[in-house]
């Protein structure tokens, strides 16, 4: 429930609530009549509705405050100066105004459903899950409050708490296609996948629903399936979920997923560029479908895609990678030097930039060594550990004739990964160049040994 | 920590259908308050988390029977105190939802286990619904499971639908029955009698993750490391022979080893060329040390926990 149903529910609450002998007598104007101080609560309840459809929620506070000293024991007022503390972010003072309403009025369901939200923004789980018991204890019959509560913690990611409500308010008769629908969601995002290919699958064939809902439905099923291994049928149903209402994405974006599982990557892009065609709004299929273009070899096309999301979204890095993989496939050193150089100047902390950067820089026709060394060093603060470092550095070091330097480097990198071919491989050129054959022959022969070890 | 998809599985018989919107458990027995819990009841309970080690009982010396995990789930004493366990409780069964025949003289029945009452009243006892913050994946138990922390598998009984609390007198179960206290029993020769005790408290371990044996390496650096649990206590040390136990070396522990959870091992080995036996042995906080070999008079194919030999070498 929003903070406009709160004060529609306010509103609605009956007038019996507001029963002279609910009012207090210790407050501010002692010398009203019980008639005044009805009309005098009805002024400062509109007041603070007011209030707080204007987010005014302070204002909303003391208003509401005075009117629970005109009536401490009117649970409207109670409720309300929970709602409004609540909205004003004092959640400890909002839940003892929701407990004393729910205490004088335990017929409601409603303080103890905003209460749940009160212990989510608390962080306060023990008490959330004790507010639900309480709600399933005395209202189990009341579907439309499980649906509206799982709905809650769906939206704040309760996953779990949100499914047991939403098996709350199917037990409770709320079989409505839209419980259903969101029950089958839940039940796929927990690992429920038989449940939720059951219900998905019968909301999918109830050709009175929207084409919508069941096109929803048809896209759970088909992540069901997906999920439990049964592709083919995964892939009939979000291509159904696809034919029922071609402007979801998410129908798209799935099955093109699981072309990419299966290494499908033509029928992906194809997929992608329907939906593309189909949902020209979204940016959401630029990136697999940029990506699966580069996976296809369509080099430039996928490049183009990329870079139309960057200037939507220069945060998405793997855009930034994908241009570099697809340009280094194209032989454009440069222009690979220059997406990692764009990632590393947004995100100069990104896991292997700087060792990316340099091996990108020692592809190129004319190499500026000192650069490259300067990136092995910034990755070597990030990562000091990481043998690409040494393994790229003994490379640098060969190439500018620094054998000395070169020959530490490799070890290093041996030692730090002793069971990877290439500082071998390298550090026996190096020997050869050297004149050590016996040196080179060392290496050689670890480099066998290892290669040869089918138990490596 | 091991991802739920690399969690080892250890069935008895068919992974049973269970829809979550019609599954429960009851407790029922020498309780003075029997109840049922649905999926919803169980996930709004009080809940804890605990790191724990999960080993079969049969898992060999290095072998790959053995997960470590976060646990979430409902305290059983809790549900226990709940139901009012009679003053002659002893025991309670706990029956999963598959079944199956284990034995030719033996009907086809739910796969269930007995666990001392006393074990169950433990606090890390559990009626574990999550492993690693997600929902038991179905091979796991879904939707919820037993977990007796510091003890063998078998235990913690999967895909659960029944506890029931028995008196010491109580034997024909479906745990008697089944012919499954035929199994994960300890058969021990003293002389010409076999002795016959039941199997729970996991024993102190530790495995060697690398090398793997018959590795060939190179010369050079290498991390020699692993994982080392223990039923009893938290795993004091782990020491590293590359010499077939003659002499040994402390490994470094990765983190203060917690209660019932594994503790990753490593060793820094400057191997030069020869050939090598690598072997790891752990101690816990009990007193507990890992067997340099397996007891003779063991003839049971269980508590496999001795300093399993790798053979390597260097070039």
């Amino acid at each position: 429930m929003n903070l406009i149903g709160a004060c529609r529910f306010i509103a609605a609450c009956a007038s019996l609530l507001l029963a002279g002998a609910l009012f207090g007598q210790d407050c501010a104007h002692p010398d009203l009549n019980p008639q005044e101080r009805l009309s005098r609560f009805h002024d400062l309840d509109a007041r603070a509705q007011t209030a707080m459809q204007q987010k005014r929620f302070t204002d909303a506070v003391e208003l509401y405050r005075e009117a629970t000293c005109l009536a401490p024991e009117s649970p409207r007022g109670l409720y309300g100066l929970g709602v409004a503390q609540a909205a004003s972010g004092d959640f400890l003072n909002a839940r003892e105004s929701l407990r004393k309403a729910d205490h004088i009025q335990p017929t409601s369901p409603l303080p103890l459903a905003m209460e749940v939200r009160i212990d989510f923004s608390l962080n306060d789980m023990d008490a959330l899950k004790a507010d639900l018991r309480e709600e399933a204890a005395r209202f189990p019959r009341d579907a439309q409050l499980h649906a509206l509560l799982a709905r809650f913690l769906a939206e704040k990611k309760l996953v779990t708490l949100a499914l047991a409500e939403s098996l709350r308010a199917q037990q409770a008769g709320g079989a409505d296609p839209d419980s259903k629908a969101q029950l089958a969601i839940l039940e796929n995002a927990v690992g429920a996948y038989e449940d939720a290919i059951r219900n998905a699958d019968a909301l999918e064939h109830r050709t009175e629903l929207s084409l919508a809902l069941r096109a929803s439905a048809a896209g759970v099923a088909g992540l069901s399936y997906e999920s439990i291994g049964q592709r083919d049928e995964a892939i009939h149903h979000l291509q159904e979920a696809i034919r029922l209402d071609p402007s979801r994405e998410n129908s798209y974006l799935a099955l093109a997923d699981l072309f990419e599982q299966a290494q499908r990557y033509a029928d992906a892009v194809a997929v992608l560029k329907q939906g593309r065609a189909n949902v020209p709004a979204s940016t959401a299929f630029l990136l697999p479908l940029g990506s699966d273009l580069i996976r296809t070899e369509q080099y430039q096309d996928g490049i183009d895609l990329l870079r139309e999301l960057l200037r939507r979204s220069p945060d998405a890095d793997q855009a930034y990678l994908s241009i570099a993989d697809a340009s280094r496939k194209m032989g454009n050193s440069a222009q690979e030097v220059q997406a990692l150089r764009d990632l590393a100047s947004r995100k100069p902390d990104y896991p292997m930039i700087h060792v990316l950067l340099a091996r990108a820089m020692l592809n190129g026709s004319t190499v500026d060594y000192p650069k490259v060394l300067e990136e092995l060093a910034q990755a070597e603060k990030l990562a000091p550990a990481d043998p690409d470092v040494f393994y790229l550095r003994g490379k640098v070091y060969i190439a500018t004739n620094k054998y000395k330097e070169a020959v530490a480097a490799l070890n290093r990198s041996i030692e730090l990964r002793p069971l990877e071919s290439g500082p071998y491989y390298q550090l026996a050129r190096l020997y050869q160049k050297l004149g050590k054959p016996g040196l080179a022959k060392e290496q050689f022969a670890r480099l066998k040994y290892l290669e040869a070890a089918p138990s490596n | 920590m091991t991802p739920p998809n690399l969690f080892f599985v250890r069935d008895h018989f068919n992974q049973p259908e269970i829809s979550v919107e019609t599954w429960n458990v009851r407790i029922e027995g020498r309780i003075a308050k029997p109840y049922e819990l649905s999926f919803s009841d169980l996930v709004e309970l009080p809940s804890r988390k605990i790191e724990a080690v999960l080993e079969c009982a049969g898992n060999a010396a290095n072998g790959s029977a053995v997960s470590n995990g976060v646990w979430e789930g409902v305290p059983l004493p809790a549900l226990l105190h709940r139901a009012q366990p009679l003053p002659d409780a002893r025991f309670v069964m706990l029956e999963a939802a598959d079944s199956g025949r284990l034995f030719e003289d033996c009907s086809s029945l739910p796969y269930s286990q007995m666990v001392p009452l006393e074990r169950c009243m433990e606090p890390s006892s559990l009626i574990a619904f999550k492993l690693n913050d997600l929902l038991l994946p179905k091979r796991h138990g879904f939707p919820a499971r037993a977990l007796f922390p510091g003890w063998y598998g078998m235990d913690s009984v999967k895909w659960l639908r029944r506890i029931v609390v028995m008196s010491a007198q109580d034997q024909q179960s479906g745990f008697h029955q089944s012919g499954m206290d035929r199994l994960y029993n300890r058969a021990k020769r003293t002389g010409n009698d076999v002795q016959v005790t039941r199997v729970s408290s996991v024993r102190v371990k530790s495995s060697v993750a690398w090398p793997n044996d018959g590795l060939k390496l190179p010369k050079g650096r290498y991390s020699v490391w692993g994982f080392a649990w223990s039923g009893a206590a938290a795993i004091r040390d782990v020491s590293v022979s590359v010499d077939a136990g003659r002499t040994w070396n402390l490994a470094g522990l990765q983190k203060q080893a917690g209660p019932d959870s594994w503790v990753r091992w490593e060793y820094q080995w400057n191997a030069t060329p020869g050939e090598y036996v690598v072997m790891s042995r752990a101690a816990d906080h009990a007193g507990n040390q890992q067997p340099l070999q397996r007891d003779p008079a063991r003839k049971d194919g269980y508590e496999l926990n001795w300093c399993l030999p790798i053979h390597c070498s260097v070039r």
